[in-house]
């Protein structure tokens, strides 16, 4: 059985982004209930209908997120799913989801995910609380949590394909002047190369401005069978294709020379999601790329297929990715010019997809948007989950 | 040989499948576990071998020569206990035996740091029961 055209996203809806600072009084709770009730109602579903939960906690809160918020919410889901495992959780609790619907565990999931950010520095990942080999083997050196991972991955890729840090830099300046232009999004200041050039070095070589903000903030959306998607009140997005993949740990580029740092499962992800939908990435009208990093980016378009491996950063410095461009990705800003509400960060790329694929984009709308990708990438590039949509199923 | 009157970075926690390795560390000696089995040879410490899962492993000595795979200056701390080394580099060293290990480069300046830097290993003695691999230029 294949997911293609089986389901698709009916509505989506997403809570006030904001920064840690002006955070209080609000809660991972009621941020959730908020984006859900908003999705629901974007939807035109009623709260009854919801037979299915996927729920994203925030970080610091137990795998039984779900059952926690279906209780507060008192829905009576017949599948539940807490997709628990970084940035592809969003887009794999979709998968998850899809397939539930075509095996007939339920017909109509909610997909909610967010959290509040607070002020000051995050907390280091936990002596006591990370397994036991990064506890014994990388903590004890001094990492600075996903900031000296990225770091890693981005040295390797400037030493591998000689790159330079326009096309990193490019990155940040497409993100920001989406930004610019999107309502929900607080890195608004639209920057050039040279102010993300001359941002504070944090973790060489990453600057300020290629590492994303963590916000507070939430999202969801409502997935149902295509059958039911017939008579709604938006335009039917369908999922197409979709492919998970971990083809290596976090880790695991550190300890063994069979890995690379610089190839990532998206290779395979991706092929399994064009696959399925039967499409190419020469058919995708844009691309919605988790970018926690600039160097997600570039890596992501290289390993979909957009550019020859090595040309990434390149290719970025001579494409337009804007949403009148030759190839628009990121055109909510994405989360380098949003900011990153954990948990609501993993389904902000398929609810972009959505938004332009229901030609609800508005300033930005991509021109007679058919057919799109959206990536979640956790674990430092090592877990990816590929996701393709469309407004029609080809 | 002096310890660090009070280390306050965090510590391994010497468990039994990477005892071994600890003990090896304060010899001054460095080592990788050796699969009896199909040869793999796998770091870190694991109760089994990764490639075929037999649990028949040893240690087997590396030189402890290696090169900079990648590496990071990290110029703002996340655990304060580093905050007096800042700016220090994290990195990934792969040995001349294939295996990649996380530690820090010292004795030279971060800026300095190339990937491809030629290093060895040295042992830094921070407690009565740990030595922890770090790595210089050769």
């Amino acid at each position: 059985m294949s997911l293609r055209g089986g389901s698709a996203i009916i509505g989506y809806g997403e809570t006030v982004f904001a920064k840690a600072k002006h955070s209080a009084g609000r809660s991972p709770l009621g941020e959730q209930c908020t984006a859900a009730r908003l999705a629901l109602a974007d939807a035109g579903i009623a709260k009854d209908e919801v037979d299915g939960l996927v729920a994203i906690g925030p970080l610091d809160h137990g795998p039984s997120w779900s059952m926690d918020l279906a209780e507060y919410l008192q829905l009576r889901p017949s599948f539940l799913d807490t997709p628990y495992f970084g940035g592809a959780a969003g887009n794999a609790g979709i998968l998850h989801a899809a397939a539930a619907i075509q095996a007939g565990l339920c017909r109509t999931v909610l997909l909610v995910g967010g959290s509040v950010s607070q002020p000051g520095p995050p907390a280091p990942h936990g002596v006591e609380d990370s397994v036991s080999f990064e506890r014994d083997f990388d903590t004890i050196f001094g990492p600075m949590g996903d900031n000296s991972a990225y770091a890693l991955i981005k040295r390797r890729y400037q030493h591998e394909f000689g790159a330079g840090e326009e096309g990193f830099a490019q990155v940040v300046v497409n993100a920001r002047r989406h930004a610019a232009r999107f309502a929900n999004a607080l890195l608004t200041t639209p920057v050039t190369v040279e102010d993300v050039l001359n941002s504070r070095m944090i973790c060489d070589p990453l600057r300020m401005f290629e590492i994303v903000m963590p916000c507070t903030g939430a999202a969801a959306l409502v997935l149902t069978s295509a059958e039911r998607a017939r008579d709604v009140r938006q335009r039917p997005v369908y999922l197409l294709g979709g492919g998970q993949a971990i083809d290596r740990g976090m880790w695991t580029p550190a300890y063994g020379r069979e890995a690379s740092l610089t190839t990532s499962p998206i290779k395979r992800s991706a092929a399994s999601a064009f696959a399925m939908a039967g499409l190419t990435a020469a058919d995708l009208d844009f691309l919605q790329l988790y970018d926690c990093y600039t160097i997600t980016v570039i890596v992501a378009l290289e390993d979909v297929g957009c550019c020859a491996k090595g040309e990434g950063a390149e290719f970025v410095a001579r494409t337009d990715l804007s949403s009148t461009g030759t190839l628009p990705v990121n055109t909510d800003g994405g989360q380098l010019g949003r900011g990153q509400p954990y948990g609501a960060c993993h389904f902000l790329p398929v609810i972009e997809a959505s938004r332009q694929l229901m030609g609800r984009a508005g300033a930005l709308q991509v021109a007679d948007a058919r057919f799109g990708l959206a990536n979640g990438n956790g674990g430092a590039m090592a877990n990816q989950c590929t996701l393709i949509l469309g407004n029609e199923i080809p | 040989m002096s310890f660090q009157a009070a280390y306050q970075k965090p510590l391994p926690q010497i468990l039994p499948e990477t005892a071994g390795f600890w003990e090896a560390t304060r010899r001054h000696e460095l080592v990788v576990q050796q699969c009896a089995a199909c040869g793999q040879r796998q770091y870190f410490p694991r109760l089994l071998c990764h490639r075929c899962l037999s649990d028949d492993l040893a240690w087997a000595p590396v030189s402890g020569q290696g090169v900079v795979y990648s590496f990071t200056i990290i110029r703002q701390v996340l655990h304060a206990s580093f905050a007096p080394d800042v700016p220090y580099v994290y990195a990934i060293v792969e040995l001349a035996e294939g295996v990649r290990l996380i530690a820090n480069v010292v004795g030279i300046a971060p800026e300095q740091v190339r990937v491809g830097l030629p290093v060895k290993v040295v042992f830094a003695e921070v407690t009565p029961e740990v030595s922890l691999p770090q790595f210089e230029p050769v």
